[in-house]
């Protein structure tokens, strides 16, 4: 059994008691303009006339009260044009259900008649306010059921009159009983996009169908919408919640995004000052440790990706920064006549500078996109629709990517000054604005256009310096003339500039498109 | 006639048997009955050991052991999943998984028409969930407004075919459904004229949730379970819950057309008004419509609705479900630990009142001590017992407090003046030596004492009832409906009327007699096991008789063959040598049918299974169950 509608329990009801003092008071201070106390005469006219609208029964003692719930009660009835179809509606219904379960019904009603006597009689003696409806309303056979209940309801009240000193407060709350259900469950009621869900919510704090008669209604579902229909609803929207905060960067995430360049500082320093053999031991060690710090970093904070990532391509890219345009000059003059020994002015110069700055960058970049995430949802919660969020987050986009340029630009120049190298600035910043992109689109959700383009920036690299090799063969010196004409022209960056630049430029204008939509900024959340 | 390779979702299949083949225990067979193949749907329950009704859904399959099951089952977590499963008795014929946690993602990219398909039933969709008729997804049923509802539910349930439809021919519907474009027809929908009130205040960030909550709900659209060696082979599909389970079952009766039969302890549509208070009135408004839609579209589509009490059964109602098709099946408890209670009444102490159940303040303790202050004045050698731990932190207050009041109101009182005095009120645990089970919690006492506030069905009161046990109880959620006329019902918070009620029993023991044996034979009669199995067991022949699914089986050249499927394919027992019975029970054959029309997958038996169509080598048991 345990685990059986363990969701359909109700919930922990939270307002206080049915009578508490505040509901008592708010209808004490609702009905001075009663003229007269009712007796219990009164009220036990209301008893005897059974199968009478409530307003007229309480004729006698027409207050302010009344007046306005019988307004209430019109509104009600204007806004739910189908109150009276539905109340014969309802004991059509519930006709046809007592015949549907006719067994069990028949059971109970046995039992009702073996055990009837006892079952009324504590609270019929002890003249508790619900007495007449135990009686009233579970006795009924359908028909006119609504005034069975309501008699029985007032005499209930007739009763609770002559002992109760509040009897002022009962016969009111008979003339208009939702006001104070209302006044309670205001909060739920304003709360409610339908009445259901008003229905649902009484149902959780107790009140049942039997309840629901208490109020002159046929089930909770009927009450729940006289309750929509009442509450007022002005246009103004509630006050939002305040989203959630976005998370700040922690000082591990800072250090982590420092440590790539960290570590690639170091290698290049110790790649300075060892030589021979320990330089080559130097640069394994400090290759494989700047790439495992990637590695680590690339996995948490505002860069890490879900989805699987290239990082073959990335890798190629980087290499080419650090060992191609070396190569490539070679190749056009003829070489390269040996190894690179890790120094600018060898036989196949290695240019660190660069390499070191995109290291160095990783952090700005972490920043950038931290920025570009955060701006991207703060402009979701404010912005009015989702042609206004793009328009919004365009700006930011082109505004965080030049921040990441520029940072770059600067620690280009810095590097160049410090190694003593020439700062070789269009190339580095073109990879560097692909790596970012690329990163940027992967993180939301656009793997696919990142990796087609990484992917073939890697490999119009490699096929440029395939053919420079490739054309001197016998018979294939037409394939070297593309590439050394633009090396003429532009010097051995003009390859990788060229090459990172168109792919950069493609991803710019996809990410232009992709990047403000609304869908790539949505949460992913998973169920744990 | 769909006979494109299969492009779809693939979703993870586990083994399916939890013992080895040669270990299985043939299915007895009942003579007169009928083998009912059922598709069991459940959604973060049955075979998972931390499902929400696995109980009830494991004495069903091992209840009917003549029938044959086949789980089709969502987990809702990965922690779920990681739990495992409970072990399956060998009428589970197999199982499939999938779950509904992970973001998943087939790579299938839509070509232009398929986003043109695409766009235009999620749009429908989003259409139909944002002109919800204020006043519930019933909507007051009049003329014009009628059929305005009927019309959009005519919508809400086309595009939902559609999209179905669109992911069983090209897949690529989750990454569909996260889409801009679901996103930019959500928002469309949201501004059109004649939008809910709520829904016209959709933000951005409101639609993105909706757009991923829906991706969700909807994600049993894009799995492939609807072939015609899976849900396709089924007889019946049983949803042991409304909302997304039913959804595969929804499916297999617009591809398939296998009969549907929906169970609910609790309607989805309440519990997501319940468990949702504090979402934006966009995100409560339009998902709210979207299980009003899905609720009523099922309940249109079923066979037979089983709501688990009245209270489900009203909702039922209100979400559109016809009356004629509600039969309400209690849920089954097992009696045989009370059975000893039940069957010696005499043993109760005649003056001890007995409180059983879960210590937090919806139990309304503090009443019931109240009343029981009454209850001495009348009965000075009155006792409770108060057995039940304390449910959470808020729980153990609530019973520190309750200790405290009780020490208050009821001073440690002796027999002479020298024996040690005891507190007529005593705080218990079952599980301790004097006390081992609920059973003997029951057994101590004369008269149960039930002193809610809020309840849904009253699990401890019908226990109490099998105990034989006379019962007083406050009249909320299912208690009347549990009791009947079988024990004394006051208001809640009322503590003379409890009073004067536990008074009356207690001094009048053939009362309280005559009550508890009423009560333990309304129970044995309405809340067993036995009765919640007969009932579905009954059900699943009655839809089996009405609406049996017409198989048409085809020969080589594609013509249907006539009596291919006779009568006899449901009638149990062997009826032919032992190979062509295995392949009678194992359903369909594993390998590419000769002909895979849309019916032809129904093996009849033995005699009927050597026809054109059943070109296939015998199937063995263990591989139509593996797979």
């Amino acid at each position: 059994m345990s685990g059986i509608g363990e969701l359909d329990r109700p919930e922990t009801p939270r307002s206080p008691g049915a009578w508490d003092e505040r509901s008592r008071t708010c209808l004490t201070d609702g009905g001075h303009g009663t003229d007269a106390a009712p007796t219990a005469g009164d009220a036990g006219a209301a008893a005897s006339s059974l199968g009478t609208e409530m307003d007229e029964g309480g004729e006698g003692v027409r207050s302010a009260e009344d007046r306005q719930y019988a307004k209430d009660r019109q509104y009600a009835k204007d806004r739910l044009h189908a109150e009276d179809r539905r109340h014969t509606d309802h004991s059509d219904r519930i006709g046809g259900s007592r015949a549907a379960d006719g067994r069990d019904d028949r059971a109970d009603r046995g039992d009702d008649e073996r055990d009837g006597a006892g079952r009324v009689d504590g609270p019929r003696e002890s003249g508790i306010r619900t007495g007449g409806i135990r009686e009233g309303g579970l006795r009924e056979g359908g028909g006119r059921e609504d005034g069975g209940r309501e008699g029985g309801a007032a005499g209930g009240e007739a009763r609770d009159v002559r002992q109760s000193p509040s009897a002022s407060t009962a016969r009111r709350a008979a003339a208009d009983p939702v006001k104070g259900l209302l006044h309670r469950h205001r909060d739920l009621c304003e709360r409610a996009v339908d009445p259901l869900e008003i229905a649902a919510g009484l149902e959780a704090h107790g009140v049942t169908d039997r309840t629901a008669a208490r109020f002159r209604h046929r089930d909770v579902f009927s009450l729940a919408e006289e309750m929509y229909a009442r509450v007022p609803r002005d246009g103004d929207t509630p006050a939002r919640p305040d989203e959630t905060p976005t998370p700040r960067p922690r000082t591990a995430g800072v250090l982590l995004a420092l440590l790539p360049g960290v570590l690639c500082a170091a290698t290049v320093a110790v790649l300075h000052l060892t030589e021979g053999r320990p330089r080559l031991i130097a640069a394994a060690v400090g290759l494989l440790a700047v790439t495992l710090a990637l590695g680590a970093a690339l996995r948490r904070g505002p860069l890490s990706a879900s989805t699987r990532t290239t990082s073959t391509w990335t890798c190629w890219l980087v290499g080419y920064a650090l060992l191609g345009d070396g190569l490539l000059r070679n190749a056009v003059t003829g070489g390269p006549d040996g190894l690179p020994d890790g120094t600018a002015d060898g036989p196949w110069p290695v240019t660190v500078a660069p390499v070191l700055a995109l290291a160095l960058s990783y952090a700005p970049a972490v920043g950038c996109a931290h920025l570009f995430a955060a701006g991207a949802r703060r402009k979701l919660s404010s912005s009015r629709g989702l042609a206004d969020f793009s328009a919004s987050v365009r700006p930011l986009l082109l505004g965080t990517f030049a921040l990441y340029l520029g940072a770059l630009a600067a620690l280009l120049a810095l590097t160049g000054a410090v190694l003593g190298e020439p700062a070789a600035h269009p190339q580095t910043l073109t990879l560097g604005a692909l790596l970012l992109l690329a990163r940027l689109l992967t993180v939301h959700g656009h793997a696919h256009a990142s990796t087609l383009v990484l992917t073939t920036t890697a490999a119009v690299e490699a096929a440029a310096l395939a053919t420079l090799f490739a054309g001197r063969l016998p018979g294939c010196g037409f394939l070297t003339a593309p590439v050394e004409a633009l090396v003429a022209v532009c010097g051995p960056a003009g390859v990788p500039t060229a090459a990172c630049g168109i792919g950069a430029l493609t991803l710019l204008i996809h990410a232009s498109r992709r990047l403000t939509r609304a869908s790539a900024h949505a949460s992913t959340e998973r169920t744990r | 006639m769909d006979n494109r390779p299969s492009r779809h979702l693939l979703v993870r299949i586990r083994s399916s048997r939890c013992e080895p083949p040669g270990q299985r225990r043939l299915p007895k067979r009942e003579i007169g009955g009928a083998r009912v193949r059922i598709g069991l749907l459940t959604e973060g329950g049955y075979p998972y050991v931390s499902g929400e009704a696995g109980l009830w859904c494991d004495r069903l399959v091992r209840g009917l052991e003549q029938h044959e099951f086949d789980v089709y089952a969502l987990s809702r977590t990965e922690r779920e999943e990681a739990e495992g499963w409970v072990p399956l008795p060998p009428q589970v014929g197999r199982v499939r998984t999938a779950p509904l946690w992970e973001t998943t993602d087939d790579g299938a990219v839509h070509g232009r028409r398929a986003r043109r398909r695409f766009a235009e039933c999620y749009g429908e969709l989003a259409t139909a969930l944002c002109t919800a008729a204020p006043g519930g997804p019933a909507g007051s049923p009049e003329g014009l407004a009628e059929g305005q509802s009927a019309l959009e539910a005519d919508r809400f349930a086309n595009a939902l075919y559609g999209l179905a439809e669109l992911a069983r021919d090209e897949g690529g519907l989750p990454a569909a459904l996260r889409s801009e474009t679901a996103v930019r027809a959500l928002e469309r929908a949201c501004r059109a004229p004649g939008a809910h009130r709520s829904a016209r205040e959709a933000r951005v960030p409101d639609l993105l949730t909706v757009a991923a909550r829906l991706e969700r709900a909807l994600r049993p659209l894009s799995l492939d379970w609807y072939e015609d060696d899976d849900l396709g082979s089924v007889d019946l599909c049983h949803a042991a819950s409304g909302g997304t389970a039913a959804l595969p079952g929804l499916l297999a009766r617009h591809f398939c057309d296998v009969p549907l039969l929906v169970t609910e302890y609790g309607v989805r549509l309440r519990a997501h008004y319940l468990t949702e208070p504090d979402s934006s009135p966009a995100i409560r408004s339009l998902l709210a419509s979207f299980h009003g839609r899905l609720a009523a579209e099922t309940y249109r589509r079923a066979a037979v609705i089983t709501p688990g009490n009245t209270h489900a059964r009203r909702w039922q109602e209100r979400c559109g479900a016809d009356r004629a098709k509600l039969r309400t099946v209690h849920p089954g408890m097992d009696a045989a630990p009370f059975a000893e209670a039940g069957e010696s009444p005499e043993c109760a102490d005649p003056r001890t009142l007995v409180w059983v159940g879960r210590v937090e303040p919806a139990k309304d303790l503090v009443s019931l001590l109240h009343a029981f202050a009454e209850i001495r004045r009348a009965e000075p050698a009155a006792r409770l017992r108060i057995v039940g731990s304390p449910f959470g932190t808020e729980g153990a207050a609530y019973l520190a407090h309750c200790k405290g009041l009780a020490a208050q109101l009821f001073p440690d009182e002796a027999d002479g003046p020298h024996a040690v005095g005891r507190n007529p009120v005593s705080f218990e645990e079952t599980g301790g030596p004097e006390l081992p089970t609920r059973a003997d919690a029951y057994a101590s006492g004369a008269l149960v004492v039930l002193s809610s506030v809020v309840e849904g069905f009253p699990s401890g009161l019908v226990e109490a009832m099998f105990c034989g046990r006379a019962t007083v109880s406050t009249d909320v959620g299912a208690v009347v409906e549990a009791i009947g006329g079988t024990g004394l019902v006051v208001p809640p918070r009322n503590p003379r009327a409890l009073a004067e009620a536990c008074v009356a029993l207690l001094r009048d023991p053939e009362r309280r007699e005559r009550l508890g044996a009423a009560a333990r034979a309304r129970a044995l009669e309405l809340f067993t096991v036995e009765q919640n199995i007969t009932a579905f067991h009954s059900i699943y022949l009655e839809i089996l008789s009405r609406t049996p699914v017409r198989r048409v089986v085809l020969d080589d050249t594609g013509a249907p063959l006539p009596f291919a499927v006779p009568a006899e394919a449901h009638v149990p027992g062997r009826w032919s040598d032992p190979t062509a019975r295995i392949a009678a029970r194992g359903g369909p054959s594993p390998g590419p049918s000769p002909s895979p029309g849309p019916g032809a997958v129904r093996s009849g038996p033995g005699w009927a299974t050597d026809g054109p169509v059943r070109a296939a080598a015998p199937v063995s048991a263990t591989e139509g169950a593996a797979r």
